[in-house]
């Protein structure tokens, strides 16, 4: 069954693992993924990211039905991998960084 | 870009000398012992925001180890915001009883002890006692409320001060710095994005990293490559407290991610933006590199406040070798999902750069409590601390003054 909006059936192959919800879920998964993995993933929404947003665009914030809303969090996981692209040479680490999971965030575990 | 003038501060502000600063402030027990008793216990600290505790009867609760307290925040059914120790006046019990270790904010009718269901009002007076026929026949309730902390608020920002009798106001305290930072429109940028962790190093050591801009080509190489300059602009030390302007290097072209969340919503401190929201005692001098305000508030509390965006960083101490970090981040409230994900994009790289600066201070007082070195070298970029260290001196008994 598709997980995502039908316009955005190219992306369905991310939306099962890399659609989360919660800023610490997102954080965990950069964390615990590959250089090659982080690359793979920003390459492959970057054409895209502009039609996402506008797709969220279309309901009022917070009123995201569940393809919407798993496709927005893509959106949300790319930008939290998208520094380390674009600045970090790919590194799934913030490079010369404090222990990043002694970092609390109170937001952490809030949706989207 | 390196924008310094051969000891400018140092030709400006005199009065502070040039000599090394020793390292004992940091690593001394005894040294923090009297930061305690005459600066922690004695000055204004900043608590938090109006908006934690939005309606009567809503509360913050917070710890301050320092001081072997908590302290209770309520705003009452008046309107007046008034902190109270949360120690209850029957055997001591807390009465609001913390749910984790790290503040809580919350809402109540009245504030119960558990323990034997003594109850307070919004204002702190004792409503009740169970059982009251048992209690000796010169027990007056009205003399046993919570015991009050002196309590006030400035542009929103809820301040205590642990004193018995504060020598000055909340007012007199801040002084030109209560000037300098009003009128910006704090109350509008709610949305907020906190991060705190315990650090194992002397508050100084936090403080210090954060008061000059002299790291951000190295530490910062990272996530914000060639984009503030080393060399602080419109230094103002201004009674126990001072504050900067940061600037701009000359822009660059962003990558791709970073140029369509700019596109999207003020987020970041990276990107120049046309604006009027900075009240006119900034940038007084109408730079236009000019990016943020940089300033500590005397002991702990650093404020910046940018175009659309505003943060604090707080160093509580826990110790002379521990401290609780708290780093909040401040931004307009999303009106659509894109601004929301440019947002996500902004605090990201936010919280990245102060993953950067934290990475250091650990390391630091790891290193300054060997004893190697008695004394550490002040760059005149450093001015804002060696201006910490003048204050706090100012504060200490002769004894403990360095």
């Amino acid at each position: 069954m598709a997980l995502l909006p039908a316009d955005f059936a190219a992306l369905e192959t991310w939306a099962q693992d890399w659609a989360l919800p919660t800023q610490n879920q997102r954080w965990d998964k950069r964390l615990a993924s590959s250089s090659a993995a982080l690359d793979a993933f920003y390459q492959a929404l970057l054409p895209w990211l502009e039609a996402i947003l506008a797709h969220a665009d279309q309901f009022e914030l917070g009123a995201l039905p569940a393809p919407s809303a798993r496709l927005f969090d893509l959106a949300l996981m790319h930008a939290e991998v998208a520094p380390h692209v674009e600045l970090y040479k790919s590194s799934p680490k913030v490079p010369h960084s404090f222990e990043e999971r002694r970092f609390i965030g109170v937001h952490g575990n809030t949706r989207h | 870009m390196n924008t310094v003038t051969p000891r400018r501060w140092a030709h400006t502000y005199p009065w502070l000398g040039e000599e090394p600063l020793p390292t004992a402030p940091y690593t001394s027990p005894a040294f923090y012992q009297a930061e305690v008793e005459h600066v922690f216990k004695k000055v204004w600290l900043c608590l938090g925001r109006v908006e934690e505790l939005p309606t009567p009867g809503s509360y913050k609760l917070k710890r301050l180890d320092f001081a072997s307290t908590s302290v209770l925040a309520i705003h009452g059914r008046d309107g007046v915001i008034r902190a109270f120790h949360n120690t209850c006046s029957h055997r001591g019990n807390s009465v609001v009883v913390a749910e984790g270790d790290w503040d809580q904010c919350g809402r109540k009718q009245a504030f119960t002890c558990r323990f034997h269901a003594w109850s307070y009002s919004d204002r702190g007076e004792l409503l009740g006692v169970l059982e009251p026929q048992g209690m000796p026949a010169c027990f007056d309730k009205t003399q046993h409320g919570l015991t009050p902390i002196a309590c006030a608020t400035w542009e929103g920002f809820v301040f205590i001060n642990l004193a018995a009798e504060p020598r000055v106001s909340l007012a007199d305290f801040l002084g030109d710095m209560g000037h300098h930072f009003a009128a910006y429109p704090y109350h509008e940028l709610t949305q907020n994005f906190t991060y705190h962790t315990v650090l194992n190093c002397n508050w100084k050591v936090g403080v210090d990293a954060f008061a000059e801009a002299y790291h951000v080509t190295t530490i910062h190489a990272g996530s914000f490559p060639g984009t503030f300059s080393t060399g602080l602009q419109m230094v103002k030390l201004l009674g126990d407290h001072r504050t900067t302007a940061v600037c701009f290097d000359p822009p660059r072209e962003s990558p791709p991610v970073a140029k369509l969340a700019q596109s999207k919503a003020r987020g970041s401190l990276v990107n120049q933006v046309a604006g009027s929201s900075l009240p006119p005692t900034l940038n007084d001098e109408q730079r236009n590199d000019y990016a943020f305000e940089l300033s500590v508030f005397f002991p702990h509390w650093l404020l910046h406040v940018a175009e659309g965006i505003w943060f604090t960083h707080q160093f509580w101490p826990l110790g002379h070798d521990r401290c609780l970090w708290e780093g909040k981040y401040y931004v307009k409230p999303p009106r659509t999902h894109s601004e929301r994900w440019a947002q996500e994009h902004a605090i990201v790289l936010q919280r990245n750069a102060w993953l950067e600066d934290t990475a250091t201070m650990e390391g630091t007082h790891y290193a300054l409590a060997s004893g190697a070195k008695p004394y550490m070298q002040l760059h005149d970029e450093e001015v804002l601390v060696r201006h910490g260290h003048h204050v706090l001196n100012q504060y200490l008994p002769a004894s403990q003054a360095r």
